[in-house]
């Protein structure tokens, strides 16, 4: 566990955080652990020896519980990194952290075992001790069930839960109760046996209208307070998407922008660099920016990059492609090849064609269709010799070894088309609910395999990816 | 948007247009690039000024950048919502850099006729301008993508009547695929063996469906784009 939140470069101790991976309960031991660099397992058992003396690691466990914050500590690690490696378009969620469920039942479950242990040692001693120990019991419960509400709230899992908020409304409310209970059932300890029914009533009532009574001279301050605590987290939000990208543009554009006046008499190298920052500023601010080896529209952007980048027309002019991506699908064995035989078609188009250069690219269920169109004269594609291996066999052989078509339409002032059908296996669709977390799993599902490579090869990829759209759903 | 060997003429003299950008260097571009069937009357740089001057100088077309200050820091969208009244007699092209597809479609729900990018050439814009000016609607490849990734492509899919707002007709659907392919309107007119103005006609009609339609998938789909 530990070796999975070290993050190569990183401090050498990684700051104290409660992270939702591999926690059983809080996450306390799992922090600790990171922190120390010491192995989770070690952790836990000292905890729990601690525990047997005193309670100690108990309190220790708890006071932690409490003050130390929520979060992943290799990314708590990571932001202190300079503000330039941070990016402005959010990256996909590589799937739920791992939790085991239940927590808050086997928290529960402790609490009860321990209570009983506590009574009946109780019981067998000193009976008159009994009276006390139920309701501090009753009211520490409740205090856990209300405290409780703080730890969820701050691991934002209410905004993923449909019905979050109603279970935090339960938990205050059924926290306040039991506190109530267990104070009322103190005082009743403390006034000696027996207290009667209509003071009882009389004492709850005033204490309830004394609360509503200062909740209601209370309430305009805490309303400001919430906005005023909402604002600020606007604001630094604001900011530090603000600093991002002076970042980025002092990083990337203004370093661009220099190297283009100083060699602004090169126009072919000034067009293509220009081309190229645009790209990525493009990329930076409206892209998702999948997960490498999750999308092949990100795959097919990396190629049209490679072929801006390297080819020119024969009169050594840049030329910018035309890009539209319709859906998108994990990649596989037939998207691949399919993606080598549009990188040559591209190619061709640049060098041997006049742009305007357009690439369209489908996703369909069954198979992924790719369109290169340039205003060139064109060619015929039975007039290619067989010699000839750049058309013949790097577009159209590759794509018809798996089992899909390739042709090439040329008309005069028309210019030339080449379209590619691959058959693919089923997939997750585009359109699925939650697309992008799906596939996000997915990856993490499939990512098993040996090789390191997210999906595996050929048939069983359909297979194992429907497999994970199953567990993802 | 590709321009055809024959440009676009205008019904009668050139088309008045309404320059809406924020970037000064960026309208005295297009300024210069715009041929002489198009005649920029007015300008703006943010959203107040360009509300005022659209509302006085009520022009046949606008071109409006999706991205100004000012205002309510609504932008192109905006601006169109605060000319609804104008809608009759004005209309817009929205002309911007960006790749996002709330950007585009948004300003497309709200009322503009057509969407460009900023990297179109001066024949491809006037062309646009003159096309918007006669009622038509203006796709580049790259808001017919959009069109085909929020209306999907699966092949149960196909509208059946002319009523149906939440999904393309088949026809639709191969129009807009042509475009996507980087096709202009005649290109795409001889490909399918129809008339420019059917073209027109179908493109018009997937302009409305996506201003109109309550599809659930577009819905959803904008809204997984932080569209709604």
């Amino acid at each position: 566990m530990t070796d999975e939140l070290r993050v190569p470069g990183a401090p050498v101790r990684l700051p104290l955080r409660r992270p939702e991976r591999g926690r059983v309960f809080a996450g306390v031991a799992v922090g600790v652990a990171a922190h120390l660099d010491l192995p989770v397992r070690m952790v836990r058992v000292l905890f729990v020896v601690l525990t047997s003396l005193l309670g100690v690691g108990a309190a220790l466990y708890g006071f932690l519980w409490l003050t130390v914050p929520v979060g992943d500590p290799a990314d708590a690690a990571g932001a202190g990194r300079p503000p330039v490696l941070g990016r402005l378009a959010r990256r996909q969620e590589d799937g739920r952290p791992f939790r085991l469920p239940g927590n808050e039942v086997l928290i529960g479950v402790l609490l009860l075992a321990a209570a009983v242990v506590l009574v009946v040692v109780r019981a067998n001693g000193d009976a008159a001790d009994l009276g006390w120990m139920l309701p501090v019991l009753v009211l520490l419960a409740g205090l856990v069930l209300a405290w409780s509400q703080l730890d969820v709230v701050a691991r934002g899992r209410v905004r993923r839960r449909s019905g979050g908020r109603a279970q935090g409304i339960l938990r205050i409310a059924g926290g306040l109760l039991l506190a109530g209970v267990g104070v009322l059932l103190l005082i009743t300890e403390v006034s000696g046996r027996g207290i009667e029914p209509a003071v009882l009533a009389q004492a709850v009532v005033a204490a309830v209208a004394v609360l509503a009574g200062v909740a209601l001279v209370l309430a305009p301050w805490w309303l400001r307070l919430v906005r005023e605590l909402g604002d600020e987290r606007a604001a630094r939000a604001r900011e530090s998407e603000r600093a991002d990208i002076a970042a980025h543009l002092h990083d990337s554009v203004l370093q661009t922008l220099a190297i283009i006046r100083a060699r602004a008499d090169e126009p072919t190298e000034v067009a293509r660099m220009a081309r190229a920052q645009e790209r990525e500023l493009r990329d930076w601010l409206y892209s998702d920016r999948a997960e490498p080896g999750t999308s092949v529209a990100a795959e097919l952007k990396a190629v049209v990059a490679e072929v801006e980048d390297t080819r020119t027309t024969p009169d050594g002019e840049a030329v910018a492609i035309d890009v539209v991506v319709v859906g998108d699908r994990s990649p596989d064995d037939g998207t691949a090849a399919l993606l080598q035989a549009t990188r040559e078609a591209l190619v061709n188009a640049v060098v041997h064609g006049r742009p305007p250069v357009s690439l369209y690219l489908e996703v369909g269920d069954e198979a992924v269709e790719v369109f290169v169109r340039d205003h060139g004269e064109g060619f015929d594609i039975d007039a290619v010799p067989a010699d000839r291996f750049g058309v013949r066999e790097s577009i159209l052989g590759r794509v018809r070894r798996r089992g899909g078509t390739a042709s090439v339409t040329s008309k005069p002032d028309r210019g030339t088309e080449v379209h590619l059908v691959v058959p693919v296996g089923p997939c997750l669709a585009d359109d699925e609910p939650a697309a992008a977390q799906a596939v996000g799993e997915a990856s993490v599902a499939v990512g098993t395999s040996p090789d390191g490579k997210p999906n595996g090869r050929g048939r069983s990829n359909g297979k194992q990816n429907a497999a994970a759209k199953e567990q993802a759903t | 948007m590709t321009s055809g060997s024959v440009p676009v003429v205008p019904p009668a003299g050139p088309v008045d247009v309404v320059l809406v950008d924020d970037h000064h260097m960026f309208r005295a571009g297009v300024r210069a690039s715009l041929d002489a069937r198009v005649r920029v009357v007015g300008e703006a740089e943010n959203v107040d000024e360009a509300v005022e001057v659209i509302h006085a100088l009520r022009p046949p077309v606008v071109l409006l950048d999706v991205h100004l200050p000012g205002g309510d820091g609504g932008g192109g969208t905006e601006v169109l919502r605060r000319c609804a009244d104008l809608l009759a007699g004005t209309t817009f092209l929205a002309l911007s850099v960006s790749d996002a597809a709330d950007d585009v479609v948004g300003v497309i729900r709200v009322g503009a006729r057509g969407y460009v990018t900023k990297a179109i050439d001066g024949t491809a814009l006037s062309d646009a301008v003159v096309r918007v000016a006669s009622g038509d609607a203006v796709f580049s490849p790259r808001l017919a993508g959009f069109v085909l990734d929020a209306f999907g492509t699966a092949a149960g899919d196909v509208a059946t009547g002319d009523d149906e707002l939440d999904r393309l007709s088949a026809r639709e659907r191969e129009v807009m695929r042509l475009i996507a392919r980087g096709y202009s309107y005649r290109e795409v007119a001889s490909e399918l063996f129809i008339s420019i103005k059917t073209v027109e006609t179908h493109v018009s009609a997937v302009l409305r469906k996506l201003q109109l339609s309550s599809r659930h998938e577009l819905t959803r789909w904008a809204a997984a784009r932080r569209l709604l």
